[in-house]
């Protein structure tokens, strides 16, 4: 079967699904449905394309249900903890009771505890409807700037493309060059997330790890480590991007260290919840 | 996290089928009958994360019936699921081979009801195999497909959500992704003989 047979296949299923049942179809729309019932090997592929989406679709309702599941799991158990701090605070029977002053006071207490909790939940709800891992990335993501110092002086075309700050270039010269290390992987990965080529950033970042890991060595691992975390949280994966950042944040010797620690893990946690809803 | 909206059966078939505050459908039923089903499950020999792991089963194949239309609405929704679950358990404990007593105990306990069930939700087996081979696709194809097909967002949202250059980008990528999927679904021994038989 052609790729066009497929994709006009494909197109036909997309208007199917959104199409509203009982809507007179469309002559194209007809004709691609005799041509459904007439040929076998379209009606085969046809069946696996519902069965595609039906794949997906059975994904996303289980995603759906576990990300209730969990809290409702956390919700039930934070209950059963609670009733049990309240059995252990229980006032004992011939306790005698507090005076009015006091329950005044209490209670005023109570309503500025409650007026702090609702200001406090009210911004909470305003900064989850505002996070997402695209405003991280906004709010995180600064240029790598080449530290010349590395090396005395510039000969290699993709550090001088890199440090003119001329992205394409820099890819250009990596297609053509034949040497490849840490440093020219990580200045192409740089490059491309420069350039919003988020996937070949994260190729090139992990590439660097990966050589790292294999020759024990660890030659730009910090530099690939901290902006693959940053290109995942770049592609709205911030599942992925999470254990690299906490694993910085517990290595006081890692480069970005500082970096990581100014960083809301409260912002990213709450963006993990929402994005895993 | 609030507490669950109140449905009546009724309502929460109308919620379920128009697709509308399905969280708030999905956390009442938890809110509602996750705990009978515990005390059901737990009384046939699974323990609390087997529960838990049939109630998710049983939701996702309530919610998978409404929606497809396939519920008959003969029972009340507690009924339905405390059959659904039955089910799941029974096959489970048939796939985990703790055969024995506690099998021969619920064999004799299937009935019409069980047999009405199982037609209504469908081959559960199929269902787990279609979403281990999703759980294979790359990253970015399960996003995708699941922004379109699942979200049910347009190809301008999803190129407002992914680092797609425009809407052709993302088609293009959907185009392939998609067939990539349907290329694994074809590679599954078992999923491809069901269908041959199907359409023989």
């Amino acid at each position: 079967m052609s790729l066009q047979h497929t994709h006009a296949l494909i197109d036909h299923l997309d208007k199917t699904l959104t199409d509203t049942p009982g809507q007179p179809s469309s002559e194209e729309s007809a004709a691609m449905q005799r041509l459904i019932s007439e040929d076998e090997d379209i009606a085969k592929e046809w069946n696996y394309l519902h069965l595609a989406v039906e794949a997906v679709r059975e994904k996303g309702l289980f995603e759906q249900v576990a990300a209730i599941r969990t809290q409702w799991e956390a919700r039930t158990a934070s209950q059963e903890e609670g009733e049990g701090i309240a059995m252990t605070q229980e006032t004992p029977a011939d306790e005698k009771p507090a005076g009015g002053a006091l329950r005044n006071l209490y209670r005023n207490t109570m309503r500025v505890a409650v007026c702090i909790l609702l200001f406090a939940a009210g911004a909470t709800i305003f900064r989850y409807v505002r996070l997402s891992s695209s405003s991280l990335y906004n709010a995180y993501y600064s240029s790598y700037e080449l530290n010349t110092s590395r090396d005395a002086s510039i000969t290699d075309p993709i550090e001088q493309a890199y440090i003119e700050k001329n992205w394409p270039e820099v890819l250009t010269r990596f297609s053509t060059t034949k040497e490849r290390n840490n440093k020219i992987d990580f200045l192409v990965g740089m490059a491309s997330l420069e350039l919003k080529k988020f996937d070949d950033a994260i190729a090139h970042f992990e590439q660097v790890m990966a050589t790292n890991s294999t020759s024990h060595t660890d030659y730009f691992e910090d530099e690939a480590e901290y902006y693959l975390a940053i290109a995942w949280l770049a592609t709205s994966k911030v599942n992925e991007a999470m254990p690299i950042l906490e694993r910085i944040k517990s290595n006081k010797d890692h480069l970005y260290y500082q970096k990581v620690s100014k960083m809301s893990f409260t912002d990213l946690r709450l963006v993990q919840y929402k994005e895993n809803k | 996290m609030k507490v669950a909206e109140k449905y009546t059966d009724a309502e929460l078939i109308t919620a379920i089928s128009n697709e509308k505050n399905l969280n708030s459908a999905i956390l009442f039923l938890y809110q509602r009958y996750c705990e009978s089903t515990r005390s059901f499950i737990m009384s046939y020999g699974g323990n609390q994360q087997d529960a838990d792991d049939v109630f998710q089963e049983t939701v996702i194949a309530f919610i998978d019936t409404v929606t497809k239309g396939k519920y008959r609405q003969e029972a009340s929704v507690k009924t339905f699921l405390a059959s659904v679950a039955r089910h799941i358990w029974f096959n489970e404990l048939k796939k985990k081979e703790r055969a024995g007593l506690r099998e021969k105990r619920f064999e004799s306990t299937r009935d019409q009801q069980q047999e009405d069930v199982s037609q209504q939700i469908g081959d559960l087996e199929q269902r787990q195999q279609l979403r281990d081979i999703m759980q294979q696709l790359g990253e970015p194809c399960q996003t995708i497909l699941l922004l379109f097909y699942y979200e049910n967002l347009s190809m301008k949202e999803i190129t407002h959500h992914l680092p797609y250059e425009n809407e052709q980008v993302v088609r293009n990528k959907k185009y392939k992704c998609l067939q990539q999927l349907t290329g694994m679904i074809k590679a599954n021994p078992v999923i491809a003989g069901q269908l041959n038989e199907l359409i023989k």
